[in-house]
């Protein structure tokens, strides 16, 4: 409990600092939220004088972040430079399609990746193994955007089977999540499978063996409970590397969530939107992270017992 | 690849077969010699092709999309008529100067950071901790992108932007290394001979982290060529004119119902690039460690 408390004492003070970093990203982008809105060659500068007043620009930049962080706090992130739209209404439009692509993606990664590399742990050296081990080695050199590229080619173009761009109907899900999960899966199959393998190698598999435990009891009991500690840290790790993937794959297929709203953002200039989905994403990955080491302490009495890198 | 590279080592086990001799050099190290040299030369044409412009500028807007083998142009042409066999000989360039510009950073500043960490006291440890974690709260992906908001899109953008996120998890790895180097013998003895800790970072840390530093600087190069292309194919890496393996996939998209061929020259390209970088990594890993060869 009191290893509970400091690890999320520790993910406040991560977020604090991220935080920091977002509003610097905020203030130190180029044109300021007042050139962007007002051209400084053509106004005159009393005007502008004003305008920074009306923002809180002309306030110490501690006061300022002070001001940032209290609208965070309340769910105000400012208004997109673009369309003067709250950007909490921005993102809240978008977070609906990136929440159920990830998840999709997450769920097909570890659904399928968990399964598949336990069979082929088991039967080691069977066609099934051989088969995993060829396919998740070629789907991770693949770069998922080429991958998006090939699959939108044959499946979208040239047989037409599903859509490949927009959000219009469920079947446009498809394509996006293959794309997204295809090398979490590849991650998590290989991870398991190496897992399984070591346990199935350890002296107390040999252990039980000899004491004549049925093969099913092995595997089942202790075996793949023993092998579930570092697919579980995996898959905190895992939301990272798929919310980071998500910005890439919204992008090809148009599919309206936080990713392909940042990446416009970004190309817009449109720094209050950059800024605030920047903070959001780095508050999922660090709540992620938080919730996947209290949960590698539930499943894994041994690393209780061992030294904390912090904390 | 794994012939080659444990010829390189004097003291390799070699096979029978390798052991022959030709010329008095056995053939391992004739086959690792011809790798290298033939590896040097495609590097130096690569890194070469970005500064001969006129050769994939040149536009001509009669022979667009054509397909490979047609007369003068061998790989074909994109939509402007422009020879996809320079465009990509320069994307690769590209990416080769991208990759290898992010490795050196990101494992300048990693090792640095990693050995501060690991033997300059629980201060240095846990700040340089604190550091890392800010750095992994955001996707790598994300960082990049934010920091081609802030500079403006462009290679160098790119560079910075992908060093700066790939130095964490190496430094994490470095730190845990050092954790072991600084209980050995020669590091109390030479506390006791009055080295101060950084001169003991450098003369025994940093010869002792070459081999894991060499695996993930391959690594790290081919996780940058990736990267790059990701950022260029969202219009935030390299800017027209310039060649970029992602930029090629980006207008490829735009006319794949009429052809496929540029999509699929920069995308077998590229993965074949990470292939090979990939297990070239595989290889020297196996060799600095050979208790995780044997393990397959």
């Amino acid at each position: 409990m009191a290893y509970a408390l400091k690890r999320i004492g520790y993910a406040v003070l991560i977020m604090f600092l991220a935080s920091l970093v977002t509003f610097a990203a905020l203030r130190i982008a180029p044109g300021s939220a007042v050139t962007a809105i007002l051209d400084p060659a053509r106004t005159p500068p009393d005007v502008i004088e004003r305008y920074k007043e009306e923002l809180g620009l002309n306030l110490p930049i501690w006061q300022q972040y002070l001001h940032y962080m209290s609208g965070v706090l309340r769910g105000d992130f400012g208004t997109s430079l673009f369309d003067r739209r709250p950007v909490i209404d921005l993102i809240a439009e978008a977070a609906m399609y990136t929440v159920v692509l990830a998840l999709a993606a997450f769920v097909l990664a570890f659904g399928l990746g968990v399964p598949a590399g336990v069979l082929s742990a088991l039967h080691r050296g069977s066609w099934f193994d051989r088969i995993v081990r060829w396919f998740t080695s070629a789907l991770m050199s693949i770069p998922n955007f080429v991958l998006a590229l090939l699959l939108v080619a044959i499946l979208g173009v040239k047989w037409k089977l599903l859509p490949v761009s927009g959000a219009s109907a469920p079947i446009n899900l498809v394509l996006p999540a293959i794309v997204l999960a295809a090398d979490p899966w590849s991650l998590t199959t290989r991870v398991t499978r190496t897992a399984v393998v070591e346990q199935l190698g350890a002296d107390f598999t040999r252990t039980l063996r000899a004491r004549g435990v049925s093969r099913q009891s092995i595997h089942w009991r202790h075996v793949l409970r023993n092998a579930l500690s570092p697919v579980v840290s995996l898959g905190s790790v895992q939301i990272r590397t798929l919310l980071g993937y998500t910005l890439i794959v919204e992008v090809i297929f148009r599919w309206p969530g936080l990713g392909s709203q940042l990446v416009q953002a970004i190309l817009k200039r449109d720094y209050p939107v950059a800024s605030a989905l920047a903070l959001l994403l780095a508050l999922v990955v660090v709540i992620a992270s938080t919730v996947g080491d209290l949960l590698l302490r539930a499943v894994d009495p041994r690393i209780r017992s061992s030294k904390e890198v912090v904390a | 690849m794994a012939t080659n590279l444990a010829s390189m080592a004097v003291e390799a086990p070699a096979s029978r077969r390798a052991r022959r001799r030709i010329g008095g050099v056995t053939i391992s190290a004739w086959v690792g010699v011809v790798t290298l040299a033939v590896a040097a030369i495609a590097g130096l044409i690569v890194l070469l092709v970005p500064s001969l412009r006129h050769l994939w500028t040149a536009q001509d807007l009669r022979s667009t999309f054509l397909g490979p083998l047609s007369p003068g142009h061998p790989l074909g042409t994109d939509n402007l008529g422009r020879d996809l066999l320079w465009r990509t000989l320069a994307g690769l360039g590209v990416s080769a100067g991208v990759g290898v510009g992010v490795a050196l950073l990101a494992v300048s500043l990693g090792l640095m950071v990693g050995i501060i960490g690991g033997f300059f006291g629980r201060a240095a440890d846990v700040a340089t901790n604190v550091v890392i974690d800010v750095t992994w709260a955001f996707p790598a992906i994300l960082l990049a992108v934010l920091f081609a908001g802030w500079l403006g899109p462009g290679l160098l953008t790119v560079v910075l932007a992908l060093a700066l996120t790939e130095w964490a998890g190496f430094s994490r790895i470095i730190r845990g290394e050092v954790l072991s180097l600084r209980e050995r013998d020669y590091v109390s003895a030479a506390r006791v001979l009055g080295r101060g800790r950084v001169a003991i970072s450098l003369r025994h840390f940093v010869p002792n982290l070459m081999p894991v530093t060499m695996v993930l600087a391959v690594y790290f190069v081919a996780v940058a060529i990736v990267a790059e292309a990701g950022l260029s194919f969202l219009g935030l890496g390299a800017q027209p004119p310039m060649p970029s393996l992602g930029s090629a996939l980006a207008q490829g998209r735009d006319y794949l119902t009429r052809t496929w061929w540029p999509v699929i020259l920069a995308g077998g390209v590229l993965t074949l690039t990470v292939l090979l970088l990939n297990s070239v990594s595989d290889q020297l890993r196996e060799h600095f460690d050979p208790r995780i060869g044997r393990r397959r």
